[in-house]
């Protein structure tokens, strides 16, 4: 109960304090300005988030398009496909993946991920696409287990009556099994744009950061969370509240993706 | 069986970055690694490049390259350069001199070292400010200020790569004794040297508590001004706002800032023109910049 308390204590601590802050920014500079500009020059007073909001977006899509499919497919192996020996061998492995340290994440595709997509592909290698890899391999944890778990909840009855209508395990598993558990994995892909749109520093390292819109896959972009760290440590005055103003749109997204989130799971428990 | 997968893509992925580190291809185009904005050190840089200019309107603009990488610290920067033939970034020399996986290029013909900054030969240098909310009146921070700025103090700093002022006439320290804790805190550029300042201040007055935390100039400077710092550091000259709030600048020595290339890369020597041009995207292969 204390525990309870404290939770939601924290969350409208952290709700106050980010408005309390933030929105006199907007007192000061127009929010439609702040939104829409495609300029980023603190320095000169000239505050425009447009190519942040563009590049979480696309790096966040990107890291769907690649880590969703993988993680489903691997929960449904895991689940349903796998000899108990793998998958104890696998739960671990998952679990170390998701205990990785972000800057751990950053170093591997500074380290790797750059120089190979320089050489193969051309430009700086600080990019979208390595930065969209990335954020793939960090919310296939997420994915996976939270899949996994609604896999693994779906009443057996369904698997075998399945079966004894005649169906194959395969089409057992992807006709019956999976639709049941299909709100617990879009809840999993939930967490996973959750993850992908809040993480700050591996995407940091990998993305080159450049405060424009960019025109290609292997040209860099920056997010509304690298900004934020990026400049906090020099920034005062105006700029300093621009960075709070930031966080307070990520927020808002990210309560927008929760809301439309719980949205649609109420509408499908109502039908 | 993911982790096979990427287990296997990691290492493929070693083996390709082996191979591709053969040659230097000057018809690739430059990647140009900068500082984000309100960084001291890429204030210092633009400043002093002329990448900072006034426009038609009057209005000074930092023109850095908007395909320029963005990185948020030296090291960073050093390890961003270190792993690209085709990079270029900047740093302080104090952060430089002792790393050998970037090459420091010579600005017109003078090579960054403490002795060509001292004598104004080398063209990129910016001030190491310690801040103060007005004058200082704790015992304890008076003479560790004291002390900075003492023969010995000096010494430290010019021993870290800096260029101090202080010649033969700046008074020895001799130790009060004093006991308590002092918080600095302020820009991630003169931590180090700040650091060694204080842990020679700690071995001198044993019960005194130096603390040095690195959070950046403005950080420094709004610190000082709070109280949240018993004093701030700050890489650059201080802002008329800030003067205006009561901040106090003392400037401990003066840091150059050196452009960094691959060691892969032949270039030994770049004008402040030339840099000015990499960095504004005028110039965007190597082999432009050479003709």
């Amino acid at each position: 109960m204390a525990a309870a308390c404290v939770c939601i204590l924290a969350v409208g601590v952290i709700c106050y304090f980010l408005f309390a802050n933030g929105l006199p920014f907007f007192a000061q500079y127009a929010v439609s300005d702040f939104i829409s500009g495609k300029e980023w020059a603190p320095l000169r007073g000239v505050f425009g988030i447009l190519p942040m909001i563009v590049g979480s977006f696309v790096i966040t899509l990107g890291a769907l398009l690649l880590g969703a499919p993988a993680g489903v497919l691997t929960a449904i192996m895991m689940a349903r496909f796998s000899s108990g020996k793998a998958v104890r061998l696998m739960k671990p492995a998952v679990a170390l993946l998701a205990g990785i340290p972000s800057v751990v994440y950053g170093f591997f595709g500074l380290m790797l991920l750059v120089p190979f997509t320089r050489s193969i592909l051309g430009g700086d290698g600080l990019s979208i696409l390595v930065a969209a890899i990335l954020l793939a391999i960090m919310i296939l944890p997420t994915i996976i287990q939270t899949s996994r778990a609604a896999i693994e909840a779906v009443p057996n009855a369904y698997y075998e009556g399945s079966l004894a209508l005649g169906a194959s395990h395969e089409s057992s598993v992807f006709r019956a099994i999976l639709p049941a558990a299909r709100s617990g994995i879009v809840s999993g892909i939930v967490l996973g744009i959750g993850r992908a749109i809040g993480e700050t520093t591996a995407v940091l390292m990998v993305a080159g950061n450049q405060a424009r819109l960019p025109t290609s896959l292997l040209k860099g972009v920056r997010a509304l969370t690298v900004n934020v760290l990026l400049e906090m440590g020099y920034a005062a005055d105006l700029h300093r509240a621009s960075l709070i103003a930031t966080g307070v749109i990520l927020f808002v997204i990210v309560m927008a993706v929760n809301i439309i989130f719980s949205f649609y799971n109420r509408r499908r428990v109502l039908q | 069986m993911e982790i096979r997968k990427i287990l296997l893509l990691a290492l493929s992925l070693t083996l390709c970055a082996v191979v591709a580190q053969a040659g230097f291809d000057a018809s690739r185009v430059i990647s140009v690694v900068s500082r984000e904005e309100g960084s001291g050190t890429r204030g210092a840089f633009v400043e002093l490049t002329g990448v900072l200019a006034k426009n038609s309107e009057g209005v000074e603009v930092d023109s850095t390259y908007a395909e320029a990488v963005i990185a948020n610290g030296t090291n960073l920067v050093l390890t961003t350069v270190a792993g690209n033939d085709a990079a270029i970034g900047y740093a302080s020399l104090s952060s430089v001199l002792h790393s050998d996986t970037v090459k420091a290029l010579r600005v017109e013909g003078v090579e960054a070292s403490t002795g060509n900054i001292l004598n104004g030969t080398y063209k990129i240098a910016r001030p190491f400010n310690v801040v103060t909310n007005g004058n200082l009146t704790d015992p304890l921070a008076l003479d560790f200020m004291r002390f900075v700025m003492s023969r010995e103090g000096q010494a430290i700093v010019s021993d870290d790569g800096l260029v101090s002022d202080a010649n033969g006439q700046t008074p020895a320290y001799v130790a009060a004794g004093l006991a308590g804790s002092l918080t600095i805190g302020g820009s991630t550029s003169v931590a180090p040297v700040m650091e060694l300042l204080g842990e020679a201040y700690m071995e001198l007055n044993p019960d005194a508590v130096i603390e040095v935390q690195s959070t950046g100039s403005s950080a420094g400077v709004t610190g000082a001004l709070d109280g949240t710092y018993d004093i701030g550091m700050a890489s650059r000259a201080l802002k008329d706002s800030e003067v205006e709030k009561g901040a106090l600048g003392i400037v401990i020595g003066t840091d150059g800032i050196v452009l960094v290339v691959n060691l892969n890369n032949p270039l030994e020597d770049i004008s402040v023109e030339q840099a000015r041009q990499i960095f504004t995207g005028e110039i965007t292969t190597w082999a432009d910049l050479n003709k």
